[in-house]
């Protein structure tokens, strides 16, 4: 591991002038996980490491009616699936932080650094896409709020510029009441990333679809929405749907699947997920 | 630039200088010469580096010694008190729940910290807590079996 200045700030605005003086020099050390191994290869080499675990506003879960979920930055992701409070009002997403990793992995591993690593096959992506979640990013210049379908720009790239940080995640209320789901499919049942994540919401007649690892960025799948929307789920339209989704994607062969393998999985994993959102139907 | 840094380890207070680009596994086994901490894969996928940081399992090749600072850290070590070894040791003996040895100090910080905070775990939760812990000899089933043991025994008590 190459040398470096380790910084420990404890407050925002501390991190905020920290991370304006060094610029592109400074990265941000949250859980680790992702980073710890890329600076052991060389691929990460920061001159200012700053680790942001010591401000205490960003260690928190918050939740009322009216604003939602908060999830500070230094959560953990054992603490959110341990949450009463996500397992309540958000079930899909206490399940997938579960399955991130080992458990030693997640009592590290946070959900702002899975959704800042970018990588494509993020398992809290999906959930987080579905209830239309936000990502609140701070600077020198202010506070921005960004719509977490806008956060992903490439694979391992995000939206965030030189000097901005993410503070928290804003999961916000649904009003009406609703089902969801969260399939993933991997190589083995535990500690592998994503082949394939899926994760729909259902609201109403109003049906979310978000997809994981088949894309260069995690998907919301718009348009095979619009296709459910108001009707009847029947084995005629859930194959035109399935259909539609492959079309929304482009996966690509790789270390854990084919492209062909991948497609057969999305067409199962959202089929299921459909209908187990909708209740009660198996398949 | 080292960093002085104050923890607990295995329940004697240290202070240290280190270097900040040093992972608290390479500390423990480096400077503190506590080797029973194993170095697998380096990077979070095996858990042979398991120790328990204020209570909770973690991969001690994935967190830098630095950010120990003011930390209670328990490695496989402080398990025994000199003469007797910890209930969760002795079942991994009891069952041969080893073969070349080289995983079980994590698996056995991974099966300290479960049973540390779910006193009567099913196979399931078992299977889950060690499912970051890599074994290439035993084929878990003896460690599982030794882990659910540890339960009955200390439950009998």
């Amino acid at each position: 591991m190459k040398e470096f200045e380790y910084l420990k700030p404890d407050s925002i605005e501390e991190t905020i002038s920290i991370l304006f003086q060094y610029g592109q020099k400074a990265q941000i050390l949250n859980g680790g996980t992702d980073l710890i191994v890329e600076m052991r290869d060389k691929i990460a080499q920061p001159e200012y490491l700053v680790d942001i675990k010591a401000i205490p506003q960003l260690n928190r879960i918050t939740y009322n009616k009216q604003d939602g979920l908060n999830i500070g930055a230094t959560v953990t992701l054992n603490e959110i699936s341990n949450s009463k409070i996500v397992q309540t009002n958000y079930p899909i997403l206490a399940e997938a932080c579960k399955t991130v990793g080992s458990y030693q992995v997640r009592n590290r591993a946070t959900l702002a650094g899975n959704i800042c690593n970018a990588s494509p096959a993020a398992d809290t992506a999906p959930p987080l896409l579905v209830l239309e979640a936000k990502v609140n990013i701070i600077s020198l210049v202010g506070e921005k709020m960004i719509p977490i379908n806008q956060f992903f720009t490439g694979v391992k790239k995000n939206v965030l510029k030189k000097g901005e940080f993410v503070t928290s995640i804003t999961v916000p209320p649904i009003k009406d009441k609703w089902t969801g789901a969260y399939l993933k499919q991997g190589r083995k049942k535990d500690v592998d990333l994503a082949t394939v994540g899926v994760a729909v919401v259902c609201i109403r007649d109003e049906v979310r679809i978000a997809l994981g690892a088949v894309a260069p960025v995690p998907i919301r799948a718009f348009k095979t929405e619009e296709l459910l929307k108001g009707k009847a789920i029947d084995e005629a339209l859930l194959e035109k749907i399935v259909k539609s989704a492959i079309a929304e994607v482009l996966p690509i062969s790789d270390i854990r699947s084919s492209k062909e393998y991948r497609e057969e999985i999305i067409k199962i994993l959202l089929k299921r997920a459909i209908l187990q959102a909708k209740g009660g139907h198996t398949l | 630039m080292k960093h002085k840094i104050r923890f607990t380890i295995n329940g004697d207070v240290k202070e240290i200088e280190i270097e900040p680009n040093k992972t608290l596994l390479k500390m423990l086994r480096e400077d503190l010469d506590l080797t029973g901490t194993k170095e697998g894969c380096g990077a979070g996928e095996c858990g042979a580096c398991t120790v328990l940081v204020g209570n909770k399992p973690v991969n001690s090749c994935l967190m830098l010694a630095v950010e120990a600072d003011g930390k209670e850290i328990l490695t496989i070590e402080g398990l025994s008190d000199g003469t007797s070894l910890d209930p969760v040791q002795e079942s991994f003996l009891k069952h041969n729940a080893i073969q070349c040895g080289y995983c079980t100090p994590g698996m056995v910080m991974s099966a300290k910290a479960l049973l540390n905070r779910n006193p009567h775990p099913k196979e399931e939760d078992v299977k889950e807590a060690l499912a970051g812990n890599l074994c290439r000899c035993t084929g878990y089933q003896r460690i599982v079996d030794a882990v659910l043991d540890t339960a009955k025994k200390r439950g009998k008590k």
